[in-house]
């Protein structure tokens, strides 16, 4: 991972970027920020990224200029008609499936990692989810799936940021106790800080649990 | 020759089966019913249970499709329809190579009543950017077209009645994107899809009287537009037939390319609300007025009038 990849210049970055068009989903890129700047860091080349909370586009493309792989061109670009979507589409570097709806990443996820089972290969996915977006029925129905198949090879990450698009997540819609709620749908829990350098240790560590899904709850303060 | 749909769906997924280790099938906990069944009997490696949760099914099956897989998700019509989104924002948006195929469609679920028999598929899958639709007609068109669906690369839709189809074919050759001219007519030609098909050439039997063409559109989407304008070019009247609702189905469909490209009458029969319970498949398709007999009048009635 480039030194380069400090929070505060990426924050700076992200913000200029958002600023043209009214802070679009800017508090919620700046929560995933951290996240993806882990997972990027742990990702084996075949291993899968799904960033099922696709608004936040803007801090995935803001990682992926400071790899080089988009340029400050690029950047600007961004919903403009030609330029880079809002939200992630298939195509992108590291992106395998369109988001842009909530809810879908996980069960996405539990595809191909089933796929790669079936195929005996060594392939982690990570998938992103947002809090707010875990009142999506649809993540309830997936995290089962993931534990009735013990799919060790999925892990997903909750941007734990305790908001959500039209207030706080507790008085939109109570997700505590998160842990326990993931426990009980068969899943290791994990819950830390959202600093990139506790959650890449954290993934490094999570690759010694064999026989069921993980998820890590990457808490802002 | 009474032959079914699921029978047919299930034993022809064995055959793909063996011949494409590729594919794999994906049952929202009614294997017993859709006949999906037999597939997990004869592979249960590439057999994945998802439970009584259509959203996430069709997901799971688009995170396959993106693994290289051939997913056949499968489940009743009316439920899968819940998973319309994610049939439209993961799968179709990606053109993903996820093949959805449904049973219980139509008035085929008829004990079941109302929740269980849908009759709006069609439409709802026709809509969608690069899904394309397919409605076989009997026991046979089923096992092809659904081979000839795994073949092709992209998103499909395969809408399957339960049991009870007349033997329409023996043995012919079927293409997706291709109607089937079954019978020559001049004053009314019938486009059918799916069970009505063979409704429709009962149909022309009993109007003696009149020069009666039958057609079986077993891809909605893309619709043959070809054969659909020669046949226009020849007959006086279109008829439509389908157990879906008239609005945005095979009538639909028919009558948006005959109005830009050769208007000509087009009656659209097929059903205009939800359905019923009945103990009695084929009773239930009178009352909406699918019956050969109430159609034979229906049809004879318009060809006066006109």
């Amino acid at each position: 991972m480039s030194e380069s990849l400090v929070r505060s210049a990426l924050n700076d970055k992200l913000k200029e970027m958002l600023s043209e068009v009214n802070n679009f989903h800017l508090n919620s890129s700046i929560t995933c920020l951290e996240i993806l700047k882990a997972v990027i860091a742990k990702k084996r080349e075949n291993d899968v990224i799904i960033l099922s909370k696709g608004h936040s586009a803007p801090a995935f493309y803001v990682i992926l200029s400071e790899l080089g792989l988009l340029s400050e061109e690029d950047l600007k670009s961004f919903a403009n008609l030609d330029g880079l979507p809002s939200h992630v589409i298939r195509g992108l570097p590291f992106i395998e499936v369109s988001s842009g709806s909530l809810g879908q990443g996980l069960s996405v996820a539990n595809g191909i990692a089933l796929a790669s089972k079936l195929e005996g290969e060594e392939k982690n996915v990570y998938v992103i989810l947002g809090d707010g977006e875990l009142d999506e029925g649809q993540i309830w129905e997936a995290a089962m799936t993931s534990s009735h198949y013990k799919l060790d090879n999925v892990i997903a990450i909750v941007d734990r940021n305790f908001k959500q698009l039209t207030g706080k997540t507790e008085e939109i819609m109570s997700k505590e106790p998160l842990g326990e709620k993931w426990k009980s749908f068969g899943w290791e829990v994990f819950e830390v800080e959202n600093k990139a350098e506790k959650i890449l240790e954290l993934l490094f560590e999570l690759d010694k649990v064999k026989g069921k899904p993980k998820v890590i709850i990457a808490k802002w303060e | 020759m009474i032959e079914s749909f699921r029978e047919a769906f299930g034993r022809a997924l064995v055959e793909i089966g063996k011949e494409n280790e590729n594919v794999v099938v994906l049952d929202a906990d009614v294997k017993g019913s859709t006949k999906t069944i037999y597939f997990e009997k004869a592979f249960p490696d590439r057999f994945f249970q998802i439970g009584i949760s259509e959203q996430d099914l069709i997901s799971t099956a688009a995170g396959f499709a993106i693994a290289g897989k051939i997913p056949i998700a499968s489940a009743f019509a009316a439920f899968m329809m819940r998973a319309w989104e994610q049939i439209r924002n993961t799968v179709a948006r990606d053109n993903l190579n996820v093949k959805i195929v449904t049973t219980h469609s139509g008035f085929s679920d008829f004990m079941d009543g109302s929740s269980h028999q849908c009759l709006e598929d069609i439409a709802l899958m026709r809509v969608l950017p690069n899904m394309k639709v397919l409605v076989p007609a009997d026991a046979y068109a089923t096992k092809v077209l659904l081979k000839r669906m795994v073949e092709s690369e992209g998103p499909f839709y395969m809408r399957l009645g339960r049991d009870y189809t007349v033997k329409v074919y023996d043995g012919e050759e079927l293409e997706i994107g291709k109607a089937e001219i079954l019978r020559e007519g001049e004053d009314v030609f019938l486009i059918a899809c799916g069970f009505m098909v063979s409704v429709a050439l009962e149909v022309a039997e009993k109007l003696k009287d009149l020069s009666v063409g039958v057609a079986d559109f077993h891809t909605i989407k893309p619709l043959d537009e070809n054969t659909l304008l020669k046949i226009a070019k020849k007959a006086n009247l279109i008829v439509t037939l389908e157990e879906h609702s008239i609005f945005g189905g095979l009538g639909g469909a028919v009558a948006e390319v005959l109005s830009e490209r050769m208007p000509k009458r087009v009656i659209r029969i097929g059903t205009t609300e939800f359905g019923k319970s009945s103990r009695d498949y084929l009773a239930l398709l009178d009352l909406y007025g699918l019956s050969a007999d109430k159609i034979a009048k229906r049809v004879a009635e318009a060809v006066e009038g006109f």
